[in-house]
């Protein structure tokens, strides 16, 4: 889960990382702040800058037609529904610096870089990677220190503070792109990008109201014509490269999970009829431990519940197979072997 | 990792009262496992389907030696388990939970490393070796014994497989999922290295997908070190970027990630490679 540069900080803040002052600004509500200040649209996407969505204000008079844009500014599908302000930072030279779990090796690793700001994702050389760990940090600290070339007695409790904040939030990402080196010699957090594990939300109740994306269920395409239904990550993957490879726009992909039950299979058959211009509808379900005699008598309960259910093409294999082909052929709903042959034969009945 | 690992004898499994522990204990029973004896907390003295109920790990050493720990305990409370086998020193640990926070999993990997311990999954149906073994979930049915190793990131396109091969009555020699997850134990180049130095074992299904290198790692693998034909497919090639799909682990975060990008570095690497488990599976031999 990415939170917004504002819900970051605020983890930085209890962390007692150094940040510039700032305020939130709600709709309706303008708060006051010294000028000038730099009003930021809180977007979860990068190219913020560049898109126009942080705007530095000087004089009182602009402070509501600034506000004003921004709400109104829409940058890669996201219209903000909050502005942060902060105070404008001296800038000596901007850095990088991430904590982020490195998967292959099983690490937390540290990143950096000398040049921070919007460039710095093209920048493919010139990075410092080290390991760390809670024992390494001081040695870490020190080789950061030489590379950023500033005081390792300022970079000792950042960088601490940075792998507490990483380890104790359960974030699998903490950005701060640019670390800013003031000319006073002091450094600040200017932006933060952070994403948080969905697997430790239950253990962090404070970020229970975020909007949290399900990964289960993921639209594709508002504009698809084929949507998907499948049990296990895997299988749905494969449905959706299926339907795709053939030539035909996937709206979704969609896991119902292993054990799924009638009320799942409801759920999802809801789930899907968001998308507009859906022509046909496959049911892709391999069962372990999921039987398909329960998907079967979920299907015919879908078909009766919702009315202008696109047509169903449907494979199943598995536990119970028998039961359920006996029980969608009693209600003359007919299913296919394989997955291809569903494919070809939604390729028959949607018009591209 | 070798087979005698695999198929050790006295198998425990923690959370063994739960739905899904008591459940699978009866199922891997049934396909001929060993289960001499699980863990519940405030449970001991109860029986599973005739399997004693124990409170801790070290309370069944005191009757048993144990060879494989499988674990059914729920997310939140998996790192204590994890790192109760760990500590124990058992030598094979099967997670099957899933949502496990991947904090908690890189202390657990760290301390698996440390102890020697070998660690399948999590958020993986375990391990089949149909006629013989069952350390997880996958149904027993869908396998029967013979030639092929399988190894999977995903539980369903893994019943796939071995369900395809199962009715084209080829059999398996191993069928080991990994998981799903950013962070888990054992990878596909230790299952290709089973499958290599195992004379059982004459061909060999891999199956990945978006996300991580794994798959790249295996590439290397294969081209250096295996001689036996690969049948490979990577799930995924139509997944957008920078969004998870189901699964922890299956998110795109650069091209090198792709599922082009990993077919094109299987074939390279000398594998077959497949755009479906259908045809997959009707091309082994």
């Amino acid at each position: 889960m990415k939170l917004l540069e504002y819900e970051a900080k605020a983890i930085l803040k209890k962390h007692h990382l150094p940040l510039p002052k700032g305020t939130i600004i709600q709709k309706g509500i303008t708060p006051e702040f010294p000028l000038p200040a730099v009003i930021k649209s809180q977007v979860p996407v990068g190219g913020r800058g560049k898109a126009g969505g942080i705007i530095v204000v000087s004089k009182s008079t602009d402070i509501i037609p600034t506000i004003d844009t921004l709400f109104q500014l829409t940058i890669k599908n996201h219209t903000p529904r909050v502005l942060l302000a902060e105070e404008v930072i001296p800038i000596k030279n901007e850095l990088y610096l991430a904590l982020l779990i490195d998967r292959d090796v099983q690490e937390i690793q540290l990143l950096a870089h000398k040049q921070g700001g919007m460039e710095v994702e093209a920048n493919h050389e010139g990075f410092l990677r080290l390991p760390l760990t809670k024992a390494s940090l001081p040695e870490c600290s020190k080789k950061l220190a030489a590379f950023f070339n500033c005081n390792v007695k300022l970079l000792t409790p950042l960088l601490k503070s940075m792998f507490t904040a990483l380890v104790t939030s359960d974030a699998t990402l903490i950005e701060i792109n640019p670390l800013i080196a003031t000319p006073n010699g002091v450094l600040i957090c200017g932006d933060c990008k952070m994403e948080i594990d969905n697997a430790a939300l239950y253990r962090h109740p404070e970020l229970k109201n975020h909007e949290n994306p399900d990964s289960n269920f993921v639209r594709l395409d508002k504009n698809g014509t084929v949507a998907t239904i499948a049990n296990g990550a895997g299988l749905a993957m494969a449905t959706v490269d299926a339907v795709a490879g053939i030539g035909m726009k996937p709206a979704n992909f969609l896991d119902i999970g292993g054990g799924a039950t009638t009320n799942s299979v409801l759920g999802a058959f809801e789930k899907i009829m968001e998308f507009p211009r859906i022509e046909a509808i496959i049911v892709n379900i391999f069962a372990g431990i999921t039987r398909c005699d329960e998907i079967a008598r979920a299907i015919i309960e879908a078909k009766q519940a919702i009315p202008h259910l696109p047509p169903l093409f449907i494979r199943l294999a598995g536990t119970n197979f028998e039961e359920a082909v006996a029980i969608l052929t009693q209600h003359d709903i007919p299913t296919l072997s394989t997955l291809e042959e569903c494919v070809a034969a939604v390729k028959g009945v949607v018009h591209e | 990792m070798n087979s005698s690992l695999l198929l050790g004898q006295n198998v425990i499994v923690q959370g063994i009262t739960g739905a899904h522990g008591s459940f699978h204990t009866a199922a891997m029973r049934a396909a001929g496992t060993n289960v001499i004896a699980g863990t519940s907390p405030n449970k001991a003295g109860q029986f599973v389907d005739g399997v004693p109920v124990y409170n801790s790990i070290a309370a069944i050493k005191k009757d048993f030696s144990i060879d494989c720990s499988v674990i059914f305990v729920p997310a939140p409370f998996a790192k204590t388990a994890l790192l109760e086998a760990v500590t124990e020193q058992i030598p094979l640990i099967v997670c099957i939970t899933e949502g496990i926070p991947i904090h908690d999993m890189l202390e657990v990997t760290h301390k698996a490393r440390q102890n020697n311990c070998v660690l399948v999954g999590p958020n993986c149906p375990g391990i089949l070796i149909p006629g013989e073994q069952k350390l997880g979930i996958i149904p027993t049915h869908l396998g029967m014994p013979g030639t092929v190793g399988i190894v999977s990131r995903s539980g369903t396109l893994t019943y796939e497989t071995a369900a395809g091969l199962t009715e084209r009555n080829i059999g398996q020699a191993y069928i080991i999922g990994i998981g799903g997850d950013r962070i888990h134990g054992v990878g596909f180049t230790d299952c290709l290295a089973l499958f290599e130095d195992d004379p059982r074992v004459s061909s060999i299904v891999l199956i990945g997908e978006i996300g991580g290198k794994s798959e790249l790692e295996a590439a290397t693998f294969i081209k250096q070190k295996v001689t036996k034909p690969v049948y490979a497919y990577i799930v995924g090639r139509h997944a957008p970027s920078g969004v998870q799909l189901g699964h922890a682990g299956a998110i795109l975060s650069s091209d090198t990630e792709s599922a082009k990008a990993k077919t094109i570095a299987l074939a390279h690497a000398g594998a077959q490679t497949f755009t479906s488990i259908t045809e997959l599976v009707k091309t082994i031999k």
